[in-house]
């Protein structure tokens, strides 16, 4: 309804409603009144922002010191901040899962494999990152 | 919160992408040709190349991207054409064989391998085009490296037309020779239907159907070597148990493939099409259906038992990929290419899987007789009648088959033809020299089954 519709509307029941019947300059005033109150509200609720993409990132090999580190200092410099974290030691093996949100990054999902790969490298130790809805996609009905 | 995935989901999901030959087989555009329609053939074809280059060129760099940020492979990129019989034209051989040399053109300078669509559907008869297409197969086929052919040569609604089978059987026979130099390598290039389907993203038969979009993202799963896993893993359990674990697999295959091919097409602004759920093997070992029925407890692919294996392995495929999305399309089931498939080419080796057996298996699997090679004496009738036997599988049970055989030129039973690559070796096996001339000289429509009259 565009704004003189609806002026004209809320007159039309203030009138009918109120008896006996105030003067029309009063209600033409409190009309207009009521159209600036109305104007100035958002037209609906806010559109909720679409939640960030997430991305996980896998880290598998033998355990040694300062793994975690390695990747969490990539991901604190680029702004890729971290949603969960999880770890495993089997026999010796590690296995670190990070759920990332890369959305405030100054890279891309492929400019920050590449900045992760050679740290893997360096530690002898396999990376891997992804964008969650595969996880989803396979794990989730 | 949303992202709680279990260690053990994360590096599963991890294991069938690194470990498992996961891919997903191809990612297919299809592209109507219908406007690029021209009485002057030249023009015809110049229309084909600018609206093939206009809309693919930005294919196989999308699909890099969303395979990379996915970390799951796309093996090919491919395009399917509208049928090329139905682009209009002059209905001469020269004016489709103009047209074909466009679509190679545009497809090497785009970095594709293959596109589908130089077809003809004339399974209840021909048209002017349809005949000067036919004709121009086999120079249309050892001219170009990247275009496949098809025929839809019968359906269940109309029978099978057998001049067409016959037509097939003696451009085979011109292909093989004409590309005997790389053995008789046209013949891999070009399938032979009944029921083709319209939104098939796998080559050699994708077209794409007069009644789909404009442009459209199709794209074909596979997944042997993840289902030959699981049914390790899962060990010595029933049938019904083995059943539920291919399920769970194709589940898994089919909800990755959906993923990408939506990916694809959001990003290039373009209608998602169909998931086609079929487990394509390749030669490379561990990427076999042979094998996934071996793991399943045959001694060999071809033994007593294959066409219920096979069977059980088709339908638990579909079911897992029916729940998984909701655009199911194309073939769906599992292809069984000999040549493509490194247990099978061991299978036809050794003796225990003769063409017979392979037909009977085609009754249940999702296409049919594919990649087998015949020696290349085989007289056209018999050709014709092998292809007519395959195509009637489909007619009387209502549902697609195909021939892609290779009639090589010069090979005898025991030999071996190599494509290379995706297409593998083939070994020439024994065909029945007994005449079947008499019955396919006759010609003419064999008539639909009663089953046809279904309103």
């Amino acid at each position: 309804m565009d704004r003189e519709a609806l002026a004209y509307r809320i007159s039309e029941i203030l009138l009918n409603r109120l008896r006996p019947e105030p003067p029309r300059a009063v209600v033409e005033a409190v009309v207009a009144d009521l159209v600036r109150l109305l104007e100035r509200q958002p037209a609906g609720p806010e559109p909720a922002a679409p939640p960030p993409r997430l991305a996980v990132l896998t880290v598998l090999g033998r355990n040694r010191k300062g793994i975690v580190h390695a990747f969490s200092e990539v991901l604190a410099e680029h702004g890729v901040d971290i949603v969960d974290i999880n770890q495993t030691l089997v026999h010796g093996n590690f296995a670190m899962m990070m759920v990332v949100d890369p959305s405030g990054a100054d890279v891309d999902l492929a400019g920050l494999k590449a900045l992760l790969k050679p740290r893997a490298e360096a530690l002898g130790v396999g990376v891997f990152l992804q964008y969650e809805d595969l996880l989803r996609a396979v794990n989730r009905v | 919160m949303t992202s709680s995935y279990t260690q053990r989901e994360i590096l599963e999901t991890l294991r069938m992408a690194e470990l498992e030959h996961f891919d997903v087989r191809t990612v297919t555009m299809g592209i109507s040709l219908l406007d690029c329609a021209h009485e002057d053939p030249r023009e015809a074809a110049r229309r084909v190349y600018e609206k093939l280059t206009r809309h693919a060129a930005a294919l196989p760099r999308t699909v890099g991207e969303v395979a990379d940020s996915f970390g799951i492979r796309v093996a090919n990129r491919r395009i399917a054409v509208s049928p090329v019989a139905l682009v209009a034209t002059r209905p001469e051989p020269e004016s489709y064989l103009a047209i074909a040399r466009e679509i190679d053109r545009a497809a090497a300078e785009m970095g594709f391998d293959f596109v589908g669509g130089y077809s003809a559907l004339v399974h209840a008869g021909f048209t002017r085009a349809d005949e000067a297409l036919l004709a121009s197969v086999p120079a249309a086929l050892s001219a170009t490296a990247r275009l496949c052919s098809s025929v839809n040569a019968g359906s269940s609604r109309t029978g099978l037309n057998m001049d067409a089978v016959l037509k097939v059987a003696r451009l085979l026979k011109e292909t093989a020779y004409l590309t005997r130099e790389q053995g008789s390598i046209g013949c891999a290039k070009f399938v032979v239907f009944a029921n083709a389907v319209e939104d098939n993203p796998f080559m050699a038969g994708a077209f794409h159907g007069v009644g789909l979009p404009e442009v459209v993202i199709h794209v074909g799963v596979s997944g042997p070597g993840v289902v030959c896993e699981a049914i390790r893993r899962a060990g010595p359990c029933d049938l019904r148990e083995l059943a539920e674990v291919v399920k769970r697999a194709s589940f898994k295959i089919t909800r990755v493939g959906e993923l990408i091919g939506r990916e694809v097409a959001s990003r290039l602004q373009l209608p998602f099409g169909v998931v086609d759920l079929s487990l394509a093997p390749t030669p490379v070992l561990g990427d076999s259906v042979g094998e996934v029925l071996e793991a399943m407890g045959l001694e060999r692919t071809g033994a007593c038992g294959s066409t219920a294996a096979l069977a059980l392995l088709t339908d638990a495929v579909k079911k897992g990929g029916a729940m998984a999305t909701s655009a199911v399309g194309g073939l769906s089931g599992a292809f069984i290419p000999v040549s493509e498939d490194a247990a099978m080419i061991a299978a036809v080796e050794e003796g225990v899987l003769s063409l017979e057996k392979l037909e009977a298996m085609t009754s249940v699997c999702s296409v049919g007789l594919d990649m087998v090679a015949v020696p290349g004496d085989t007289p056209e009738e018999t050709l014709a009648g092998f292809i007519a036997d395959e195509l009637m599988i489909g007619v009387v049970n209502h549902k697609t088959t195909a021939v892609r055989v290779i009639p090589a030129h010069g090979k005898r039973v025991g030999e071996k033809v190599s494509f290379g690559g995706l297409l593998g070796d083939a070994p020439v096996q024994a065909l029945r020299t007994l005449s079947c001339s008499g019955f396919v000289r006759r010609g003419g429509q064999i008539p639909a089954p009663v089953t046809a009259l279904r309103n």
